[in-house]
């Protein structure tokens, strides 16, 4: 296992290496120009050009990229053109609201979804089947921010249970940590929720129909047994797989709520460097990405193999 | 549905729930009422005023950077760090003498040396700091507190130059920092203004801080915009960037912020409705919407087809789509200058009153020579106030009969175009939107868009001899009705070459929380003389 893991490890960096050339290249021929948007609406060209010779941007693409994958090389992600703060702290400085926003979600999803899936199979073709499917599609329809709005609206303004917008950190404790995640991870988790719920449900219902199941009933256990103890636990290669893959939904959707809730998350820096051409902060961003996934689809495989015992690498 | 349209709807029913009486919320209001929380207008992305200067960052250095001379809301520079000067009789040799008792924010006090530094700096990026430096034999410290500047020819607007609040802003920096290349950034904040930079919280993108500087010695004039005593009444300003307009109206609704600088129109009568909050006009010189027509290339490279689109054009139309129906928020605008300024003039603006003659303007296209070639017309689909003027001008270049290539993308990539100067076909263009702040629109010192010096003016190149005469005659000028006589023969001749379309002039809200006084009208956000009880 051990060099299995270590083997998907190296194996990844020519993938991250070919992602980073991707995105280095995608930023270079993009229109658009740094170097406008620092110099202000009303500067000379004049002025522009020499922000743009400041920066390096005039020099030649294999120069630029040459010196970026040095610096990436020797642990340096780089500069940021705009705040001139190292991309590596600015990208520390954002992970923590992104990934409580992550776990909170994940958890919530799980929490939620799993047990309505198993329901769901459980009831098959009843009316809290037909609730919890009818729900998972309205949870899958809606955009996140609508979602976001309405969840604001009555948890914040009507009730005001809760805070419209912000994050604290868990170093301040875990209430203010948590009362600032509850409605972005509820507004962000509903699309997940609904999805791992009709995976969960799609396949327990094809576990439930497996030979050892009439097995099981035959043999007297009871529901619950059957369902957690049996149906699950066969049932979870495809349910992890979703929820590994679904990570990159949260990574998207993350984008959005970080907005609509004020977070100031790895999203809204993602959206800003984007919007600013902020080339070296997209580029690290992309990475950390890049690897992220990469590390998602290891833990999957690695997670197959404690839910079944039949796979071995 | 869309994103703006879900917004609205749900912030106005937030908005009535809360007027309607409901408190403000316990949770929310965990901050001192000793910090204000602001929410500025674009986020704090860099913090250097010389190095970039988007309106958000000089705000911000406003707080921080004091400068030798402040424009008080009469538009006249008044002394600031400056206890006094002398100018000699020819006027070329300037005096400045420095307050007793500035200190900078580590404690160092402010020398002349580190003026002489800051106003070399801010000289190399600023349009009226390169004329002075053109005009100047020696930039001098003479002792601490005193320094000299000595021309070759009288430049009597020196002091404006110091004290204008344009970006970039004569800011003034200790030595060490100053000496920074002016086309690098700086990496320390250190100013002498009422308020200190806390680099430690900064999070670009999200959230800057900044903390009352209480070595700071304020005049004892009363304060008046970038000018006068600077009374600092709150410990600590946070500016917390929120790039949805939906949830900063929910947060001030729920008293989880206290100013908003900048509400959109379409929540301002929401945020009317709600007993806590108070909006207001917030920048009373507002903004004058404009596009501008590439002088390079056909069809507007020829005058007639560029006075033939300010003759077909609606002001109205443009200010309409940007505030909505408030008539109160816009005004027509015959003029390149700023309404309700000492210089302000119509002189040659007829142009653009009276009803719109679509069938002459047609006629006058014709004679230019325009045979149906397509113009590109470039459109910041991101910024609401540029695609609501693009819509329009779409709509009134067909109605002209004109061949319309509408380029609607992201204002990253508007900015890059439109510096490029090949011909439309080839990457180049031929209009594009933008707007141009009141405040820098006063007079023509800091008006870079208005200058027509061809290949090296603003974005469009225009060309305009007698424009530019008249932009010298204002320098020149020795007193006020000099000065208006000047610009009122400068707005005819920029309207007759049709140097920008003028689309109109517009103003904006601010909002805040009832609990906080102080909050006055300015083209800069003043932090002086607010305060916030609990």
């Amino acid at each position: 296992m051990l060099s299995y893991i270590l083997r998907r490890i190296v194996s990844t960096l020519p993938v991250m290496a070919i992602v980073a050339l991707f995105v280095f290249s995608l930023l270079y021929i993009a229109p658009g120009d740094p170097a406008v948007v620092i110099a202000g609406d009303q500067a000379s060209p004049e002025d522009v050009e020499r922000i743009r010779q400041g920066l390096g941007l005039d020099r030649p693409f294999l120069v630029q990229f040459g010196s970026w994958v040095w610096r990436i090389l020797h642990g340096d992600l780089g500069t940021s053109i705009f705040t001139n703060l190292p991309v590596s702290a600015m990208i520390g400085q954002r992970l923590g609201p992104t990934l409580s926003l992550m776990t909170v979600t994940l958890l919530l999803t799980i929490v939620v979804a799993v047990p309505l899936g198993v329901l769901a199979a459980w009831k098959a073709g009843s009316f809290i089947d037909r609730a919890i499917m009818a729900f998972a599609v309205f949870g899958f329809s809606l955009p996140v921010f609508v979602v976001g709005y309405v969840l604001a609206y009555v948890f914040a303004l009507e009730l005001e249970w809760l805070p419209v917008q912000g994050y604290t950190p868990l170093t301040e404790g875990f209430w203010p940590w948590l009362q600032n995640l509850i409605l972005p991870a509820i507004a962000l988790g509903c699309v997940y929720i609904a999805l791992v719920a009709r995976i969960t449900r799609a396949t327990m219902l094809e576990v439930l129909q497996q030979d050892y199941i009439r097995t099981a009933r035959a043999k007297g256990m009871g529901q619950g047994g059957i369902l957690f103890i049996h149906a699950l636990k066969n049932a979870a290669v495809p349910i992890v797989t979703v929820i590994g893959i679904g990570i990159a939904l949260l990574i998207g959707g993350a984008v959005v709520t970080e907005s609509v809730f004020a977070i100031p998350g790895l999203g809204r820096l993602t959206i800003d460097a984007i919007l600013r051409r902020d080339y070296p902060v997209i580029q690290g961003i992309v990475l950390l990405f890049s690897f992220v996934y990469v590390l998602v689809n290891l833990m999957i495989d690695v997670t197959y193999t404690l839910v079944d015992p039949r796979i071995r690498y | 549905m869309d994103r703006r349209t879900v917004l609205k709807g749900l912030a106005g029913a937030g908005g009535l729930a809360l007027s309607g009486g409901i408190s403000a919320p316990a949770i929310a209001q965990g901050a001192s009422a000793r910090t204000l929380r602001f929410v500025p207008q674009a986020n704090l992305a860099n913090f250097d005023p010389i190095w970039g200067t988007q309106y958000v960052v000089r705000n911000a250095a406003a707080m921080v950077w004091d400068t030798l001379y402040g424009i008080d809301s009469s538009f006249q520079p008044q002394r600031q760090m400056v206890e006094s000067e002398e100018v000699t009789d020819d006027g070329t040799t300037w005096t400045f003498k420095l307050r007793s008792g500035l200190k900078f924010h580590d404690g160092e006090p402010v020398l002349s040396k580190d003026v002489v530094a800051s106003l070399n700096r801010w000289a190399a990026r600023d349009p009226m700091g390169l004329m002075i430096k053109a005009n100047e034999q020696a930039l001098t410290a003479v002792d601490d507190r005193t320094f000299k500047w000595v021309l070759k020819q009288p430049f009597p607007k020196l002091l404006f130059a110091l004290g204008k609040n344009n970006a970039p802003v004569a800011f003034i920096m200790p030595e060490r920092i100053a000496q920074t290349d002016p086309f690098k950034q700086i990496t320390d904040y250190i100013g002498s203004g009422p308020l200190k930079f806390v680099k430690g919280e900064w999070v670009p993108g999200a959230k800057a801080v900044f903390e009352k500087f209480a070595d700071y010695v304020p005049r004892q004039e009363k304060p008046s915009w970038l000018a006068g005593g600077k009374q600092v009444m709150i410990d600590r300003v946070e500016w917390i960037i929120m790039p949805d307009p939906a949830t900063a109206a929910a947060a001030l609704q729920n008293g989880e912020i206290d100013w908003w600088e900048n509400p959109i129109a379409d929540l301002v009568p929401v945020l009317k409705k709600n007993k806590n909050i108070s909006v207001d006009i917030g920048d009373p010189l507002g903004n004058i919407g404009s596009f501008r027509m590439n002088f390079l290339y056909p069809p507007f490279n020829d005058v007639k087809a560029r006075r033939a689109v300010l003759m077909a054009m609606s002001q109205e139309d443009y200010m309409r789509a940007i505030v909505g129906d408030d008539n109160s928020l816009w005004k027509s605008l015959p003029s390149f200058f700023t309404p309700d300024t000492p210089l302000y003039t119509e002189v040659g603006g007829d142009i653009l009153k009276g009803k719109r003659d679509l069938s002459a303007a047609k006629k006058l296209l014709a004679e230019s020579g325009y045979s149906g070639q397509p113009v590109t017309c470039l459109v910041a689909q991101d910024q609401p106030i540029t695609k609501a003027m693009g819509d329009v001008t779409a709509d009134l270049l067909k109605q002209l009969g004109m061949n319309v290539d509408f380029v609607a993308t992201d204002w990253g990539t508007v900015g890059a175009r439109r510096a490029v100067k090949t011909p439309p076909g080839q990457g180049g263009w031929n209009m594009f939107h933008t707007w141009h702040a009141g405040a820098d629109c006063v007079n023509p010192a800091p008006y870079t868009a208005i200058r027509a010096t061809g290949d090296k003016a603003w974005f469009g190149w225009p060309t305009s001899a007698g424009t530019e005469k008249e932009v010298s005659s204002w320098f020149e000028a020795k007193n006020l009705d000099e000065e208006k006589a000047a610009i009122g023969r400068l707005n005819k001749a920029a309207m007759d070459d049709v140097v920008y379309a003028p689309t109109g002039f517009f103003l904006g809200y601010t909002a805040w929380r009832k609990n906080v006084s102080g909050v006055t009208k300015g083209p800069v956000p003043l932090f002086w003389g607010v305060s916030k009880s609990a």
